[in-house]
Parts: C-alpha cells; sequence; structure tokens
C-alpha cells in the first residue's frame, strides 16, 4: 500500500478565514462562538450561541468571482476552503482536472440552509427559484466539480457528523487502490434553520458557550465552515511540502441507537482500535487525541469511557468545539487540519471554557496552549446512526 | 469481488415479467415501487421510518438473515431522508420555529438506512453512505471492492435505494426533469419528448472476494462527469481496451436508455461502439428513472447471468449469441454523470 501524505489544506471557520487565522485563533484559545447569529432571522439567533463564519455570502460570492445563480453559501465555503488547499499543495489547475484526480466532499445540509426557498420550491408555490438543483448534498460536490472541470472519480459522502472523516479515508482508499493518484478530500456545512431547529429539538442545544468534557456542560453549539486535504502518494511527493502523513483510519458503527452512543462508547472504542492496527501503532505512540467532545452529556461521557477503555492512561486530549461550534459534516476535515497543525507546530491548543473532569471518567483535557513532542495525533468523529470514525496523522 | 446473493424492490410485481401486457404502469405519472409486508422490521421501528428507509431496510434484511452476519454495510441513496428534511422544515416555517419533535429530524439523515441496518442487525462494522446523487451506487460499489481488496475474507453488504418524496417530486417538476405528458411505460422508448419518467426502488447484493458459489463477477467500473457525448465515447473506449482482453467480446449492454430526448445521444454512441452481435437491453421502463436505478440495473445482469433468460421486452436489439457471459451496463444520470460497469458470469 502506498503511503498517503497531506501536501496541502485550506479551512474556514469561525475563528479565522485560512490556515494562517485559524493556527493564531487556536494557539490564543480564541472562542469564535457567540450570541448574534445575523446570516438569517431566526428565533434562536440572539438566544443561542453560534460558530458563524465572519464574511457574508454574497461577499464570498465576490471574492470567489461566482457569477453563476443557485450557489449556496455550503458550496462557496467549501469552494473556499478548496482553493486554498490546492494552492498550498502547487496543484496546476490542468492538475485539478486530470482524470487521475479524485475529489470526496461530505456535507449535511446542502442547501437546506435555504430555508423559504426550499419551502416554497417543495410546496410548488412560485415558479421555482434559482436554488432547485442546489438542495441535496450531492450539488457542493457537482458544483465544485463543474467549477474546475473535473474529471476524475468525485463523490459525496453523508454519514452525519463523521461525514468528512469518512471523506478522507475513502480519498486515501482511492489512491491505494489505483483509482486516483492524488486526492482533494474535506467537508463542508453551514448553519441552517434546519440543524438549529433539529438540534433544539433534540434538546442538545446548550444556552451558553459549550464546556467539551466538563461536568457541568450542558450541550453543544453549532458552527459552519469547510476544510479541504490534498492528499498525495509518497512516490509523487517529488521534494514537495509535506505537511503530515495519514497512517490511520478506521469506521466502526455503535450500532445502538440513531442518536446517541452506547454508554461503554463501543463503536468509538472500535473506531479508535481499528485506526491503531492500520497505522501499526500501540496506544501509547498517540501523543493527543483530538477528541469529538460535542459537549452533549452523551458524547463527553462515552467519548471518555472508550479513550479510558482503549489507552487505560489517555493521552492529552482536546475537542474545539469550544473555539467555532460543531461544524457538523466540516467537523472531521477541520479538525484534520488542527490536527495536523499541532504536529507541524509540535504544540497543543487549549480545550476552552472547562471547568471540573466529569465525576464518572475523571478526565481533564489540555487546558492551556503548550509547546510538546507530537508525533502521532488521533482525530474522533462521530454521528447520528452510529457512525464513529477515527483518523491517524502523523509527523513527517 | 463476487456476488451471492441479490434482492430488490421494484415497482413490478415480477421484475422479469415476461408478458409486456402484465407490467404495472405508471400512476400519475410516477411508476411507484411495490412494497411487501415487511416481515422482518420490528413493526415499532418500521412505523416511524420512511420509504426510502423501509424499502432499504426491508430488501438488506432478507440477504443478511440467510448469510452469515456481513462485516460491513455500503449504502448508496441520493435522497434518503430528504423528504423527512424538507417535512421538518416545513413544520419550522409553519410553526414560526416552534417546539418540534425530533422524530423527522433524526429519521433525516442521509445515513439513516446504513444506520437503521447496523442497528437492528447489531452490526459494528464498516458503515457508510455515499450520496453522490446519480453516482451514489457506483461509490458504494467501488468502496466495496475497496473494502475486499483490503480485507479479502470479509463479506459486505452493498445496495442502492431511492424513492419518490413528494417534495422532492414537487422540486424536480420545477426542474423540467419530468415528461409532462402521461405516457404507458410500454411505449416509453418511442418518446420523442425531454424528461423522464421517474421510478424508485432498492436493490442489495451479498458481496465477497470468494468465487465459489456466487452469481456474478463485478469485474469493473467507471464514472466520469461530463456534458460531452464524445468524451463519454471516448471513455467507454478506454475502459474497453483496459478491461477486456483481445479475445473477449461484450454479449449484452445493459443501457440505462430513459426516453428522454435529451440523453439518448449518450446511449445512442455508446450502442455504437459494441459489435454486431452485441444484445441491447433496457430496463427503465419497468423501474423508472431515479438516482441510483443502476443499482436495478445490476439486479438485472445478475439475473440474466444466472437465468441466460431476457424477457423480449427488454430486448432493444438481439444477438444470434445467445450465451450471455460478459455484460457491460451504461447509465447517465440527468446526462451528467455516467458510469460504466463490467460484470461477467462465473
Amino acid at each position: 500500500m502506498s503511503r498517503i501524505f497531506i501536501t496541502g489544506m485550506g479551512v474556514i471557520s469561525a475563528i479565522g478565514n485560512s490556515v494562517a487565522e485559524n493556527h493564531l485563533a487556536l494557539k490564543a484559545g480564541v472562542c469564535g462562538v457567540k450570541k448574534g447569529l445575523d446570516l438569517f432571522p431566526s428565533k434562536y439567533a440572539a438566544l443561542l450561541p453560534f460558530g458563524q463564519v465572519q464574511i457574508s455570502s454574497a461577499e464570498l460570492l465576490k471574492k470567489l468571482n461566482i457569477t453563476e445563480s443557485g450557489v449556496t453559501r455550503t458550496s462557496i465555503l467549501a469552494l473556499h476552503a478548496f482553493n486554498e488547499a490546492v494552492h498550498a499543495a502547487g496543484i496546476s489547475a490542468e492538475d485539478i482536472s486530470s482524470s487521475e484526480t479524485a475529489m470526496v466532499g461530505a456535507n449535511t445540509v446542502g442547501g437546506m440552509c435555504l430555508t423559504d426557498e426550499l419551502y416554497n420550491d417543495a410546496n410548488t408555490k412560485e415558479t421555482g427559484s434559482e436554488y432547485t438543483s442546489s438542495y441535496d448534498c450531492a450539488s457542493v460536490n457537482l458544483f465544485l466539480q463543474r467549477h474546475n472541470n473535473m474529471l476524475g472519480i468525485i463523490n459525496s459522502i453523508n454519514t452525519a457528523c463523521s461525514s468528512s472523516a469518512n471523506a478522507i479515508m475513502y480519498g486515501a482508499m482511492l489512491m491505494q487502490n489505483g483509482y486516483a493518484k492524488r486526492a482533494i478530500v474535506g467537508g463542508t456545512d453551514s448553519l441552517a434553520k434546519f440543524t438549529i431547529n433539529g438540534f433544539n429539538a433534540l434538546h442538545i442545544l446548550s444556552s451558553d458557550n459549550c464546556t467539551p468534557f466538563d461536568e457541568g456542560r450542558k450541550g453543544l453549539n453549532l458552527g459552519e465552515g469547510a476544510a479541504f486535504l490534498v492528499l498525495e502518494k509518497e512516490e509523487d511527493l517529488n521534494g514537495k511540502k509535506v505537511y503530515a502523513e495519514l497512517t490511520g483510519f478506521c469506521n466502526s458503527n455503535d450500532a445502538y441507537h440513531p442518536s446517541s452512543i452506547s454508554d461503554d462508547g463501543f463503536g468509538p472504542y472500535l473506531a479508535m482500535k481499528g485506526a491503531l492496527k492500520l497505522a501499526n501503532l500501540t496506544a501509547d505512540k498517540i501523543d493527543f487525541i483530538n477528541a469529538h467532545g460535542t459537549a452533549t452529556e452523551n458524547n463527553d461521557e462515552t467519548e471518555s469511557r472508550a479513550m479510558i477503555r482503549l489507552f487505560v492512561n489517555p493521552p492529552a486530549f482536546a475537542s474545539t468545539k469550544a473555539n467555532i461550534g460543531h461544524t457538523l459534516g466540516a467537523a472531521g476535515a477541520i479538525e484534520a487540519v488542527y490536527s495536523i497543525l499541532s504536529l507541524i507546530n509540535q504544540e497543543l491548543y487549549p480545550n476552552l471554557h472547562f471547568k471540573k473532569s466529569i465525576l464518572a471518567t475523571g478526565l481533564t483535557p489540555v487546558l492551556e496552549y503548550k509547546k510538546q513532542t507530537v508525533n502521532h495525533v488521533m482525530s474522533n468523529s462521530f454521528g447520528f446512526g452510529g457512525n464513529c470514525s477515527s483518523l491517524i496523522f502523523s509527523k513527517v | 469481488m463476487y456476488i451471492h446473493k441479490t434482492y430488490c424492490i421494484s415497482p413490478q410485481q415480477d421484475p422479469l415479467q415476461a408478458d409486456i401486457n402484465l407490467l404495472n404502469e405508471p400512476v400519475n405519472k410516477k411508476l411507484l415501487a411495490i412494497e411487501p409486508s415487511y416481515k422482518k422490521i420490528p413493526p415499532g421501528i418500521l412505523r416511524r421510518m420512511g420509504k426510502s428507509v423501509r424499502m432499504g431496510v426491508g430488501t438488506a434484511l432478507p440477504l443478511m438473515d440467510k448469510e452469515k452476519s456481513v462485516d460491513g454495510i455500503i449504502i448508496g441513496s441520493a435522497n434518503a431522508g430528504m423528504d423527512e428534511c424538507i417535512n421538518f422544515l416545513i413544520q419550522i416555517v409553519d410553526y414560526e420555529e416552534g417546539q418540534l419533535t425530533p422524530g423527522n429530524f433524526v429519521q433525516s439523515t442521509g445515513n439513516v438506512i446504513a444506520g437503521q441496518l447496523g442497528m437492528i442487525s447489531k452490526n459494528k462494522g464498516y458503515n457508510i453512505t455515499h450520496v453522490h446523487m446519480g453516482l451514489a451506487f457506483e461509490n458504494a460499489l467501488i468502496d466495496a471492492l475497496m473494502q475486499l481488496n483490503a480485507n479479502p475474507t470479509n463479506t459486505y453488504l452493498l445496495g442502492g435505494v431511492d424513492e419518490i418524496p413528494p417534495y422532492q417530486y414537487n422540486i424536480e417538476t420545477l426542474n423540467d426533469a419530468y415528461k409532462k405528458e402521461d405516457i404507458s411505460n410500454k411505449v416509453l422508448y418511442e418518446s420523442d419528448s425531454s424528461g423522464c419518467l421517474p421510478g424508485e426502488g432498492a436493490a442489495m447484493f451479498v458481496v465477497h472476494a470468494e468465487k465459489d458459489g456466487a452469481i456474478a463477477n463485478v469485474k469493473a467500473i467507471h464514472t466520469v462527469h461530463t456534458n460531452d457525448v464524445d468524451l463519454v465515447k471516448q471513455q467507454l473506449q478506454l475502459f474497453l481496451q483496459k478491461n477486456m482482453e483481445a479475445e473477449e467480446a461484450i454479449d449484452l449492454l445493459i443501457s440505462g436508455e430513459n426516453g428522454d430526448k435529451l440523453t439518448l445521444p449518450f446511449y445512442t454512441a455508446c450502442e455504437s461502439l459494441l459489435n454486431a452481435d452485441t444484445a441491447v437491453v433496457r430496463f427503465k421502463h419497468l423501474c423508472g428513472e431515479y438516482a441510483t436505478a443502476s443499482t436495478i440495473g445490476l439486479w438485472y445482469a445478475c439475473q440474466f447471468l444466472q437465468n441466460q433468460e431476457i424477457p423480449s421486452h427488454m430486448l432493444k436489439k438481439e444477438s444470434s449469441n445467445k450465451k450471455y457471459r460478459n455484460i457491460l451496463m451504461y447509465n447517465n444520470f440527468k446526462g451528467g454523470q455516467h458510469s460504466f460497469m463490467l460484470v461477467s458470469g462465473i
């Protein structure tokens, strides 16, 4: 099997519009989750904090020079991160179009951020909005494909909140199986009334800033953003700059409940264990875990139990959900970028708003920015439908 | 990759019905799937499922029951959960973001079929949902090929499912995706108008790397996005060169032709590349058009290989060679997403 390296990455989130901006904000412990959502009118705008990307859709469309109609915020967040990633990897437009370049994107919201347009189109109230082909999840990647005239394998994956971890995995497998020479992989999601009201109906949205792994946690905050990585094979590197190696990945199912993880976190345990096995690493070699850490009562305790079961004494860990909110289909990709930043810079970023360890598990996340040797980072993503995925990135 | 077991739900009571006069016809311009009674789905769970979830789970469970437990579940579905999404979104608007029940929301995630299957069968293995519209099933199939390559002793459940959800139907009507006139599926291919006849269905396959006892061998697959007929033709040529031995020939082409004059040139171009002795079969008059219709196409390939019999209303072109061993399927969705699959007998 070919070794797979990350040669470019791009990210946009509530704490910055580029990898460099996100890096500075992580170091400084910036919290981008705030009340005052202004993307669309919602009764929750003033009541709940959100991790909104600080650039309007109109501004982003202009910046990206998009003139075609029917392009959603989910798609342009994706394109913004995609452009940064391919630029960083030095991939030419010709290479992007090549039949040897695959693109795998994940998202869960698609064009459903357009509440009123979708409402009217679904009820055939008018002649149809400009977005009638943009509501489904595939529309985002069909847009990226069209925009870049891509001839390689294109895919869209939706495994809820673990979607973009699976997109990274699928891209790596396409390369290892000879379906692609390189892969551009990632995920995107924009804030939407749909997800806000959905998670609110489940009573798992916190009215305050979320507090991952804290005994007093009251639920998650929603965020938005996108991230893409460029994956290339060892034999094609030709001395180019490499950010990290993707050494392990595993997808397992918790097979317990549609919207919560089993008490003992068996699915998360299997995903982490499988990723270690593929990376051919023992548990003690993991220096840091970028936890899923949504700050819901269910996730943080079950994830802690799974970490204890596998690692006995878990390594340093933290969640960045308090910095940017839960970005759903983008989370796995954004956190892959954050994991790689830890590897490149040999440093860990603080888990914000933590006060007291969960009584039942007693674990304390990283609380301050610190320099430390980081050779292997594990990144966890778990989703509805019991979908659990873990990735391992290693220092080069 | 070898297919060992298959099962499907389609708009035809008997998808291999030989008498064209006994085919189910569209109702209100839709070819709706005929659902079985779903005895294997617990009633409490069944009640909460949308149609695509019922069809997906209902097609998969009989296979998982007979087989030793599978090691993973790989599903392609363009729109599973989409109508539950829209339903929830409509409640958000109608009740002005009032207190809503989370049921529709939890059922609305695109991975709901694979998730439910994992839960019902207590399957903790690989579990994934590909949603890439007209290539959702093709990506699921590529995934299965890759999983088997990495884990040659494993068995996977592979499938594709889509329904015609009412809200999606409205949106696709605004997109002029469907034929405006009433048309019988018996004369679908005589149509010279644009648009398709919407359909739905599900098919599942138990696949592993072991040849013994298999029905079919999925040898190769290729996908491409383009609106250029010549490029599709060129890619098919390359695909055949790469995957066929010089002395081998395609005995049968399964064409995704769907009565839409806008996509017909692609099918005509691909047919033109095959030799005079290749039979051509069409299946969209039986199942209608939908994003994962190629799943049923693969189900038909398995039946033809196994039975060596093809209902005459499916044959566009007969061949003097009545032995079907190498089957090529070409399908496209909305003229932009194209796939070639090569399936052979054992």
